[in-house]
């Protein structure tokens, strides 16, 4: 089976120059909106060692943090549920709301559920399941997966927003004013939320000593979705814990600051105990993360607390857009999770980067993401994902580049074919990829090494 | 001190006036560099690209022919970062060790082995100075805009310390420029965005004379401005610093 | 329990690096102060009021909301009375909710709104408006400070609140009163 490649989708994206150029903006516009959050906080740095140290010791114990997590929850009259894969997880979901013969279901934003990809089991299965997030409400009524972990429709204009929501919510025809749009979502999804008779959420941090689950949030629908319905699910991934309540200060300075350059969320809920007559679930989901656990080259990215602020700074997503990375989770922490649920799918993802390095430089919780795309390039060259040809070729150029001779010929034998080639041979762009964008330099007649050698003929030491 | 030069691969066969001008400037500081003529690569181009495996004669090689020296100076902080970091797959010998302690950036050792953080001279130009994120990120040289607004590094001051020179000041001070190695083809489509974005935003704020401290990138830009037909000139840093003593 | 329940748990424990350690909690200082609070409240679309007393709370609220109908609150008289057991259709229809805030954080203009203080737990984000009532001498700097203040716990629910409602979810065009309250004010006294 063959996989379309992350460079062949991120190439149709740039082809609009100008809608290339307004995403990049756009998301450069928020990692300045970062940068200016970041630099009012004196002890912004040592925040994210801390962060990183809190969840390096909570992954080093994982086990002893479920387990304290699960009988905090249990004594707060939390039912917890634990699922191996997707599937389990999806079929909990389900069986939960059919216990109470339940048919409406209100969702706020959870990347776990769309790793599982529950909406379209639940919808099967006749329900009606309605994304609340603004982002994801419209993206949902597109029929589109999210492009970004925070800003799931960023890659959506206003007039795209304006036409899906004529189409689906009767407003009126070319409305294009955010304002007025978000107003004409509110009303449509407050309709929503009062009829709500199953509220799921995802889970930001779990609190190990309380059992608690956090949930963070802008508009305040995850809120309005639990407190209005009589029961609610949240799905957390086993990385969301952290053992403390006082951890959760590191944490809420970070979040928001690292995301969209907010000092802190609108709605940081803690949820504990279920209100009076009402249901609280916690479904705690594995899904290949203690798998990931066990790789040390790779169990750091289970730190991520997904802010998004990777996606914003990376230079290469920015102009590739979210769906060119084809996985839940987009951008360069996207690139180093996906391998390890399917390598040969999202073999192109590791070479989605320049190696720049700037993804690591803003991640709360310091995960060495560019150092980890590089190790899960090896990881996908030996496991021949790389094309045949390239990988012959890296044999050859490894012989070619420990041997000085050899070196020396084939440099002399490149120089000479570029001076002599016609221009339209040496940037032909069918066989030069080089040349698609770019002129190659100006071949000189000598090398360094040639020069050098006229120079000193006794070369000093 | 024993001091190499290395002259990475394609600054050897296309950018040979970068090793030259970088053999002069030692000179001037009074360091006369040795150029061991058996050296061929770091291996990076390979590692990059997923082959690290097959890279790792080549970092023998290297360490082989630079095993004597006290400082291997390289005008790339890609080579150097490359050396320092992912060196580390070899057996860990005394040789691997001192190599990838001794290998470093030309301006880091003008700098900080040297002690020399002014250079006299002139170069009354607009110059746009471009970060290589190996260079910046990796071996910080330069303050990264994700820590500190502060606009600072070890070739920004020796830059501005130049008679008449204006630096230009970026929209954005640190955006890579999209070569990445075999990036520049593998994903041909936006790396050329990249570099494009990059040469306009030196062009929008009236960069004449972009440099950096690493040819890759500048080889990268330079194939840009050349094919976009742009008034801009491109010379490695150490060419202007060559230059003007 | 369930068998995922022991293979999750068993793998974790196999795959688990080796024991790093805990950093203690920590606390950097910082600024308590109302200005800097206020002056964060307004960078995220909320506002301060300053109350001369206590007992100025209604005429104030009045004033603010002249046109509020349906006010939930146990702080003032109230036009509508809501608690636990208040129908979402009776909910629906709440134009202002006045609530008492326990303490502010003046690095983010967060309020902590305990179960305890909201009457109905979705009336703080149901209500079209939320007025929120703080003793001005309960403001800590930041949020390490916010959740020390919090050593039994956050509660079977409880809320930092920053602002009202926003999105910016189309064009990252920011728009206030998304599914929340449409406008926050704190009155501090």
């Amino acid at each position: 089976m063959s996989y379309r490649t992350h460079a062949s989708r991120a190439e149709a994206f740039v082809l609009d120059h100008e809608r290339t150029s307004w995403h990049d903006e756009t998301l450069w516009f928020v990692r300045q909106k970062r940068d200016k959050a970041v630099y009012a906080v004196p002890e912004f740095q040592e925040l994210r060692n801390l962060a990183s140290a809190i969840k390096d010791h909570t992954l080093s114990q994982l086990d002893f943090y479920l387990e304290q997590f699960e009988a905090a929850a249990l004594a707060n009259g939390v039912r917890v549920h634990w699922a191996a894969d997707a599937a389990e997880h999806n079929a909990i979901v389900l069986d939960i709301i059919r216990a109470r013969g339940a048919t409406r279901v209100v969702k706020s934003k959870s990347m776990l559920t769309e790793e599982c990809h529950l909406n379209p089991y639940l919808i099967e299965h006749g329900l009606e399941v309605i994304d609340t997030d603004l982002g994801e409400r419209i993206i949902q009524l597109r029929d589109e997966p999210p492009s970004h972990l925070v800003l799931p429709a960023i890659h959506l204009k206003k007039e795209d927003v304006g036409e899906t929501f004529f189409k689906h919510l009767g407003t009126a025809e070319g409305l294009t004013d955010p304002q007025q749009l978000t107003e004409a979502a509110r009303q449509h999804l407050r309709a929503k939320f009062l009829a709500g008779e199953v509220a799921l959420t995802g889970v930001n941090f779990a609190i190990a000593e309380t059992g608690s689950v956090v949930v963070c949030t802008n508009e305040g629908n995850a809120d309005l979705g639990v407190n209005l319905a009589p029961v609610h699910i949240a799905s957390m991934g086993i990385e969301k814990l952290i053992p403390r309540l006082q951890d959760l200060g590191v944490f809420t300075r970070l979040l928001a600051r690292s995301a969209t350059g907010q000092p802190v969320t609108t709605y940081t809920a803690h949820y504990t105990r279920p209100a009076e007559g009402r249901e609280m679930h916690v479904i705690i989901v594995d899904n290949g993360r203690t798998k990931q656990l066990g790789r040390p080259d790779f169990r750091a990215s289970l730190k991520c607390i997904r802010c998004g602020a990777c996606m914003n700074t990376c230079p290469v997503y920015r102009r590739s857009g979210g769906h060119s990375y084809d996985f839940t989770v987009p951008g360069p922490i996207g690139s180093i999770l996906s391998p390890n649920i399917d390598l040969k799918k999202h073999s192109t993802l590791p070479f989605a980067s320049t190696l720049c390095g700037s993804c690591t430089d803003v991640c709360p919780v310091k995960i060495d993401i560019h150092t980890q795309l590089y190790k899960w390039r090896q990881i996908v060259a030996e496991a021949n994902g790389l094309l045949v040809a390239k990988k012959l070729g890296m044999q050859f150029m490894g012989r070619l580049l420990a041997s000085p001779a050899a070196f020396k010929l084939s440099g002399q034998l490149a120089r000479r074919g570029l001076r002599l080639l016609p221009h339209a041979l040496s940037h032909n762009q069918a066989v030069n990829a080089w040349a698609i964008a770019r002129e190659l330099p100006e071949p000189p007649k000598q090398s360094f090494r040639d020069w050098y050698a006229q120079q000193a003929p006794t070369p000093s030491a | 001190m024993k001091v190499a030069l290395f002259v990475p691969c394609y600054v050897d066969q296309f950018y040979p006036q970068v090793g030259i001008a970088t053999l002069q400037l030692l000179g001037k500081l009074g360091i006369t560099a040795a150029y061991p003529p058996g050296q061929t690569c770091c291996g990076q181009p390979l590692a990059n690209s997923g082959c690290e495996r097959d890279a790792l004669p080549i970092y023998r090689h290297f360490v082989e022919t630079f095993q004597d020296y006290d400082a291997v100076v390289v005008p790339s902080g890609s080579c150097v970062y490359h050396v320092r970091k992912h060196f580390d797959k070899l057996e860990q010998t005394p040789a691997v060790q001192r190599v990838r302690a001794n290998t470093v950036d030309l301006i880091d050792f003008i700098v900080d082995k040297l002690g020399i953080t002014t250079l006299p001279g002139a170069y009354p130009h607009k110059v746009g100075l471009h970060l290589s994120c190996h260079g910046q990120r990796g071996l910080h040289q330069a303050n990264e805009s994700e820590v500190t607004p502060v606009r600072d590094g070890h070739l920004r001051r020796l830059l501005a310390g130049l008679d008449g020179i204006e630096l230009t000041e970026l929209d954005r001070n640190d955006e890579c420029c999209g070569f990445g190695g075999t990036f520049c083809v593998s994903e041909a489509a936006i790396s050329g965005r990249m570099g494009h974005d990059r040469v306009q935003d030196h062009l929008r704020n009236g960069t004449q004379v972009l440099t950096g401290g690493d040819m890759s990138c500048l080889m990268h830009l330079q194939g840009i401005v050349r094919r976009q037909k742009l008034p801009m000139k491109v010379l490695h840093a150490v060419e202007i610093l060559n230059g003007i003593s | 329990m369930s068998s995922s329940r022991e293979r999750i748990l068993a793998a974790a424990r196999a795959n688990k690096p080796a024991l790093m350690s805990l950093p203690p909690p920590s606390d950097f200082g910082g600024d308590a102060s109302l200005a800097r609070f206020s002056e964060v409240l307004a960078s995220i679309g909320g506002t301060v009021v300053r109350l001369a007393a206590r007992s100025e709370l209604a005429a104030t609220v009045q004033q603010l909301f002249p046109a509020a109908r349906l006010v939930a609150s146990a702080l003032l008289t109230p036009t509508l009375v809501v608690d636990q057991q208040t129908p979402t259709d009776v909910l629906a229809d709440v134009d202002l909710a006045v609530l008492a805030g326990e303490f502010g954080v003046a690095e983010n203009g967060a309020v902590w709104l305990p179960e305890a203080q909201m009457l109905h737990r979705a009336l703080p984000t149901v209500t079209q408006h939320l007025a929120l009532v703080l003793d001005q001498r309960q403001l800590v700097a930041t949020m390490h400070q916010a959740y020390a203040r919090l050593p039994a716990g956050p509660g079977g629910y409880g809320l930092f609140i920053a602002g009202p409602s926003k999105t910016a979810d189309i064009e990252q065009s920011l728009v206030i009163g998304a599914h929340g309250a449409r406008s926050l004010v704190v009155l501090v006294y």
